[in-house]
């Protein structure tokens, strides 16, 4: 079965019927898929290649230049690091670009002053006499520094355990800059540079902590700051929350950038009348993927849906526009909606997609482009095919979502000492973070909600993020009454606060604030990230960025459970490292298990395990 | 009668096939293969035809088969058209391999086989996928159709309305590969 979910199967259903290609038959196109590639053994990184090396012992046994198996899968997984790593951190880096111009510009004001200054405060900018928009240029060029080659190691690695830093100090792995890890790792993995393949894996360690603790936590932090630390707050998501009669605008992609201005334009008098004019009762917003994260932990807005739904959203008929940045966006979107009145509009010089339309945002010109996007969609809305409209016939379901690291904080009267006495009672046994994508190779959203619940009912509570969150929310399990379905302790602790068992924490990029309250827990308790009862999953993983993202948990000294083997197994070696070795280092490491009954047994071991250790 | 055809002119040498048959005859039928005690050996190889042109090559189940007869423990077996090994008779003598004009037998332990000696190793036709209405797993993995299943004269009479399309009444060949993949085979040289 393609999906868990009703609206998505029917529309599967209604697609397939008029033969419209998708996600699944594109698979099965693959298959069976190149083993070499599967086990990370094929390798292309120059042209006395490509390589390949047969994991039966009869063929080549090495690449051209020499390299074994150890060394091209340790290359590979490297680069797919070094990628997820850039795209998070490109992302920030946009953010901090419009920082440096907040109120300067139409479309971007600062929302959170007061972030803006403990910010400032933090990379050392003296903030007193100074006006908001001085302090925002001049925190913007501090984050810049974090980026390039200048320093030492990077700010916000400072916000990790006194200890934890040691230990990366001890195994050089301390990110001296964003981009100069990511282009270190480049370099190494050119032919003939760095051939030793634990050394390879310790650069994977920097590389992945300069996006946690650099890239992803910059945009967090930046996006708080420009569109308000997200709060507390309730909404709905499925396909049910496209509405026929009304102007649809789906935002898809990751930055907020794009989707938060033309929320606001969305939100305009003129723009809802012009609407009306032309037949709609309103406009309507619903977000996909990352960038539906942000706005729904923001500002509420509907959430269409994961990253299979991406394709299924337009196949409801009434898509009338699809505006997206960039990560995670199929190229077979644009298919999909020729066969509607569906425009896809990119917005990003660096992300285009053929046959889309292209509305180019820059940070100066937000505003009116957001403008365009609207008026477009009512445009569109004009030319929808009515024989073709079937938006599935389900409830939209009501989620709970805006916990920021700050949102907990004062949801729990203050400090994070109720919590830890929680953790300490054992009433909570210990904290997850379930976070990554979809992957057409696991049943949509099967493994993510199997975990969840299994975790809830052990007492275990999940912080969630990204397409793993959208799925929890879409079976109900973000509402305070899912406290129901916890464990006796966990219930009582959600229901006395009036919270969910499951806490939306955001985005991807948001994994950094699962980063920070791990880091303040363990700071506040006096122990190490990988002292307390906590774990990472990323049970339908499929991108790079979830490699990275995996990578810096492990860095940071947590178990992390991946649902789909990642293309290392040719290795003996890697495996080996990555699976065991690495935990007299760091106190983390990665297991693979796509069962997700047996991965939260795994989860669940582990952190008695810990417990035990702390002795609590 | 439904056998595997190969059409070396459409190879790209990529060795999928390789792959996937060495997954098909092992335990676990899938990449934890190579970690099994016995690690499967593909039944089929890739080897540099003239120009470096890639060749599949594999047991062409003869009829009559020369390792059939050659064989003195009546190790190799002929059932509807797929010529097998019997793993447990085999002596490992190398008749079989001596006469093969194709030079597609080898030597290796077979999982299978209780004790762990090597024994005469050939395509054998996937039967045992084949009996379950699936395909041959190398077929399966070749995705430029270098490898088909199917009735033989049916996928032969195929090949021959695609050769006969590609010749102009001046008998010039005309070329099916698409235009980048031809530019890059005379590059490469
Ligand atoms: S770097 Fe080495 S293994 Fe990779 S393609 Fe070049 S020669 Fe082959
Ligand atoms: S092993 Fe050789 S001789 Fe025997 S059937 Fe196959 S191709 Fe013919
Ligand atoms: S038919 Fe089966 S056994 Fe023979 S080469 Fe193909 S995959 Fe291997
Ligand atoms: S899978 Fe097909 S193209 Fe690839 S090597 Fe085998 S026969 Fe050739």
């Amino acid at each position: 079965m393609h999906s868990i979910h009703q609206d998505a199967l029917r529309i599967i259903k209604k697609l397939d019927d008029v033969g419209i290609e998708l996600v699944w038959n594109r698979l099965e196109n693959q298959e069976p898929q190149c083993g070499y590639c599967s086990l990370g053994l094929s390798c292309r990184n120059c042209t006395m290649g490509p390589c390949r090396i047969d994991p039966f012992g009869e063929g080549p046994q090495k690449g051209v230049c020499g390299a074994d198996a150890d060394v091209i899968v340790a290359r590979n997984l490297a680069r797919a690091v070094a990628s997820g790593a850039a795209s998070h951190s490109d992302h920030g880096r946009d953010l901090v670009e419009v920082l440096s111009k907040a109120g300067m510009v139409k479309a971007y004001t600062i929302k959170d002053e007061d972030k803006l200054k403990r910010l400032a405060e933090e990379y050392g900018i003296d903030t007193t006499k100074k006006s908001i928009v001085e302090i925002a240029s001049e925190l913007a060029d501090a984050m810049l520094e974090d980026f390039g080659s200048k320093k030492e190691r990077i700010q916000l690695i400072n916000r990790a355990p006194r200890k934890r830093i040691e230990i990366w100090e001890n195994l050089g792995v301390i990110p001296r800059g964003i981009d100069r890890e990511v282009v270190e790792m480049m370099h190494r993995t050119h032919m003939g540079v760095d051939n030793e393949p634990a050394n390879i894996l310790l650069q994977c360690l920097r590389t992945s902590l300069g996006d946690g603790f650099g890239g992803s936590m910059i945009a967090t932090e930046v996006s708080d700051i420009l569109f308000g630390t997200p709060e507390p707050k309730t909404s709905t998501i499925n396909l049910a929350t496209l509405k026929e009669n009304e102007v649809n605008i789906i935002l898809h992609g990751h930055n907020p950038l794009v989707s938060d201005a033309v929320v606001e334009a969305a939100m305009r008098e003129d723009l809802v009348k012009l609407a009306k004019k032309a037949g709609a009762e309103g406009i309507n917003l619903a977000g996909l993927c990352c960038t539906g994260n942000e706005v729904l932990m923001r500002k509420g807005i509907p959430m269409a849906g994961n990253h299979l739904i991406q394709e299924l959203v337009i196949g409801t008929g009434v898509a009338d526009v699809v505006v997206v940045d960039y990560q995670c966006i199929m190229p077979a979107i644009v298919d999909v909606a020729k066969c509607y009145h569906t425009a896809v509009v990119t917005t990003s010089p660096k992300a285009k997609f053929k046959d889309a339309m292209h509305i180019e945002f820059t940070p100066e010109n937000a505003h009116e482009k957001a403008v365009e996007v609207v008026k477009l969609a009512i445009e569109r809305f004009k030319q929808r095919n009515r024989d073709l409209i079937k938006i599935p016939d389900v409830k939209p379901v009501e989620l709970m979502t805006g916990f920021s690291v700050e949102a907990v904080v004062k949801a729990l009267g203050g400090s994070l000492k109720p919590l830890i006495d929680a953790i300490k009672s054992g009433s909570i046994k210990g904290v997850v973070g379930s976070v990554g994508c979809n992957n057409p190779k696991v049943t949509q959203d099967k493994s993510h909600t199997t975990l969840a619940r299994k975790l809830i009912e052990n007492d275990v509570l999940v912080v969630d993020t990204g397409c793993a969150a959208v799925a929890d929310a879409k079976v109900g399990l973000k509402m305070p009454e899912a406290a129901k379905l916890a464990g006796n302790g966990l219930r009582e602790v959600c229901e006395s606060l009036g919270i969910p068992p499951i806490l939306h924490f955001g985005s991807c990029v948001d994994n950094s604030r699962i980063l920070v309250a791990l880091a303040a827990l363990a700071n506040e308790i006096g122990v190490d990230i990988s002292d307390l009862p906590a774990a990472g999953a990323a049970m339908e993983w499929y991108s790079e960025k979830a490699i990275a993202i995996g990578t810096y948990f492990v860095a940071s000294g947590l178990l992390v459970v991946l649902g789909v083997p990642p293309p290392i197994f040719g290795s003996k070696f890697v495996i080996d490292v990555l699976t065991n070795k690495v935990e007299s280092l760091t106190g983390g490491k990665f297991v693979v298990e796509p069962d997700a009954e047996r991965a939260a047994d795994i989860i669940v071991k582990h952190i008695e395990e810990k417990r035990r250790k702390l002795g609590i | 009668m439904k056998s595997v055809v190969v059409f070396p002119e459409r190879c790209i040498g990529c060795m999928q096939c390789m792959f996937e048959c060495a997954v098909a005859h092992s335990q676990s039928k899938n990449f934890n293969a190579i970690y099994e005690e016995t690690p499967p050996k593909p039944r089929i190889h890739v080897y540099s035809a003239k120009e470096n042109y890639a060749f599949p090559s594999k047991c062409r189940h003869c009829e009559p088969a020369p390792c059939l007869e050659a064989c003195p423990t009546s190790a190799i077996r002929r059932e509807e058209g797929i010529v097998f090994v019997d793993v447990e008779r085999c002596i490992n003598c190398g008749m079989c391999a001596m006469v093969c004009p194709f030079a597609v037998v080898r030597f290796h332990i077979d999982w299978k086989r209780i004790e762990k000696l090597p024994v005469s190793y050939k395509c054998d036709g996937c039967i045992e996928r084949v009996k379950e209405d699936e395909i041959p797993a190398c077929v399966e993995a070749c995705k430029v159709g270098a490898l088909r299943y199917g009735d033989v004269n049916e996928l032969i009479e195929e090949a021959e309305k695609r050769i006969a399309s590609t010749y102009s009444p001046i008998f010039e060949r005309r070329e099916e590969v698409p235009e980048n993949y031809k530019i890059w085979l005379e590059l490469r040289g």
